[in-house]
């Protein structure tokens, strides 16, 4: 049971990296990574909604759509969960801890359409994961999409110094950018990871 | 109070006649894919080991945890289905093991490997043939020629070739703990 | 509205991932052999379209409290008909895009669209706009898989195009495609995430740099113009 979740979290931060190598929540990465504040906020709320999504999508997923041989209804029931998890997320911190709205809350809405809370439960239920393998899963995905982002800010807080053809200007010397921190990431695809 | 409701009510019916809708879809499509899937693994069976049919047989051997099922393939030996991971995910994949234990052949059900290098393991193209070829025959003592073995890998980085040769070997072991 | 307009708007001046740079996962993930860049592309079109129209139709029922979570269902819906049409009649397409197919679902292009276009135009225009937006999505797609797989693979239309027995189309993705140099020949890095982050930066810098080319010679023509009224 341990080894399999080391196993998990490795692969999910740094091996199969959400962005760098399943291109999973590569809008919001893109979108929110101008500053190393905004990325950290951004990273954070993703965690936290990637924890909790894998948590309640798999109680769903297995008590009510699996149990009543609905499963065709799963991408349908998951994004509805999500969306509305996040907005209840959004009511529940703004009453209960301001301090936390107020550094995550413009980024909580955003997370609906994140394509890597999605791509996590339907991971889950391809991977055949268990509760816990899940949860895991799904927070473990979310700090390896947080160390991404974060990096990826650092960089492009030094590459709107450089200087480079003004055709590039915008998302193209991003996405360049985000290649070169990728070739990086490849570094860890080699890692194997005894059973 | 009746404004709540009423939105409720709104987005309640326009969700139930999208389920209604998926519903018929289903229904329509269901036994289409359950057959798709069957003929997948009855072709990939028949590729490695040919038989007139195949029996489930009970196999639960906590020492090989990947192993998924053991269909015994008539009398020429076993097909033994496992998942394991690769370079990117879970590889899925059949062995056949004949009754001396050796390799028949092999057959990669379902993989997410790297498109252009790991994913080449499972490719139609000549790649792929040649390197699944290189296994029939094989024994347990199976590796890779750069572990003193005879089985040239896909890549420099040997990751998937790496996990299918183990599994092959896992599968052989599989079949002779069957006694 | 006119038709001509909306065609260079989805193609060019507002192509959905070159000029709104929105659904950019999938156009860097599925992108390394065309028969997935094709298939993606046309899946999303047929969704985009369906969307649009049923949006469109039933636009003045919905309330707008409510508006994003009704989008949502329909565009989960239509993605799911679609995942199980494709898994049930073409399962090499399926396979191949795994997990993109229900992702489509939170692609930006579809509710953005809604968002930004259906829920205020008749269903006409709606629907125009989601052929033209889709036939932008997938002429991009195409784009980032010819460069990737050309350079990655040596290879041209592969899954999609089969030449061993005469030039011909093979929609079951067996096709091995068209040869250019040997495979082994490819940087075959470009067919691994770093590739797809730098087609798809090069891409947009090229329509960057012809986008501003236009736009350059628009003024100058005014300019010119300007002088000789004078």
């Amino acid at each position: 049971m341990l080894s399999s979740i080391i196993q998990i979290s490795l692969g999910a931060i740094l091996i199969n990296n959400f962005i760098f190598s399943q291109f999973l929540g590569c809008c919001p990465f893109l979108g929110c990574s101008n500053k190393v504040d905004t990325a950290v906020g951004m990273g954070l709320a993703v965690v936290f909604v990637m924890g909790l999504a894998s948590a309640i999508c798999w109680v769903i997923n297995e008590y009510i759509l699996v149990a009543l041989h609905l499963e065709f209804l799963q991408t349908l029931a998951f994004i509805l969960v999500i969306a509305a998890l996040v907005q209840f997320v959004e009511m529940f911190l703004k009453k209960m801890v301001p301090s936390l709205y107020s550094a995550l809350g413009i980024f909580l809405p955003l997370i609906t359409t994140n394509c890597a809370v999605l791509g996590v439960v339907l991971l889950n239920v391809q991977n055949n994961y268990n509760f816990i393998e899940s949860l895991v899963y799904g927070i473990t995905g979310g700090i390896g999409f947080l160390l991404a982002i974060v990096l990826f800010a650092s960089v492009r807080e030094r590459v709107e110094f450089a200087d480079y053809p003004e055709c590039f200007k915008g998302f193209s010397i991003c996405l360049v950018s985000a290649a070169l921190v990728a070739l990086a990431f490849m570094g860890f695809s080699g890692m194997a990871i005894p059973v | 109070m009746n404004k709540i409701i009423r939105l409720a009510l709104v987005l309640f019916a326009v969700s139930a006649i999208v389920a209604g809708v998926l519903g018929v879809v289903n229904a329509l499509t269901a036994p289409v894919i359950d057959a798709q899937k069957q003929a997948k693994t009855a072709a990939a069976f028949a590729s490695i080991l040919e038989a007139e049919r195949y029996d489930e047989i009970d196999f639960s051997n906590p020492d090989f945890p990947t192993v998924l099922t053991v269909h015994k393939a008539g009398d020429a030996g076993y097909v033994v289905t496992s998942k394991f991971s690769g370079a990117q995910g879970n590889i899925t994949m059949a062995v056949g093991v004949d009754n001396d234990f050796k390799c028949t052949g092999i057959s990669i059900i379902e993989h997410a490997e790297t498109s252009g290098l790991g994913a080449n393991a499972a490719s139609t193209g000549d790649v792929g043939v040649n390197f699944r070829e290189q296994f029939v025959g094989q024994d347990e003592s199976i590796a890779l020629s750069n572990n003193g073995g005879s089985i040239d890998a896909l890549t420099g980085a040997t990751i998937t070739s790496r996990a299918i040769t183990e599994a092959v070997a896992t599968s052989i072991w599989a079949v002779e703990s069957l006694g | 509205m006119n038709r001509k307009k909306q065609f260079t708007e989805g193609l060019v001046t507002n192509n959905p991932v070159l000029v709104q740079q929105i659904g950019m996962c999938a156009t860097m993930a599925i992108t390394t052999t065309l028969f997935n860049g094709v298939g993606m592309g046309l899946s999303v079109l047929i969704i985009l379209t369906c969307c649009n129209v049923v949006i469109s139709a039933i636009r003045k029922m919905i309330p707008g409290e409510i508006r994003l979570a009704i989008f949502v269902v329909v565009i989960a819906g239509f993605v799911t008909i679609v995942d199980m049409l494709l898994k049930a009649f073409v399962p090499a397409l399926s396979e191949a895009l795994g997990v993109f197919i229900p992702l489509i679902v939170v692609n930006c292009i579809i509710i953005g669209r809604a968002e930004a276009f259906c829920q205020k135009m008749p269903v006409k225009d709606s629907f125009f706009d989601g052929i033209f937006q889709g036939i932008g999505y997938t002429v991009v797609l195409i784009a980032m898989c010819v460069v990737r797989e050309l350079l990655g693979a040596g290879r041209f239309g592969g899954g999609l195009i089969d030449v061993s027995n005469g030039f011909r189309f093979t929609l079951d993705g067996t096709g091995a495609g068209i040869q250019i140099f040997p495979e082994s020949y490819g940087a075959s890095i470009m067919s691994l995430p770093f590739g797809g982050f730098l087609t798809l930066g090069f891409l947009i810098a090229a329509m960057q740099y012809a986008l501003k080319k236009s736009e350059e010679k628009k003024t100058k023509k005014a300019e010119q113009e300007k002088e000789a009224e004078k």
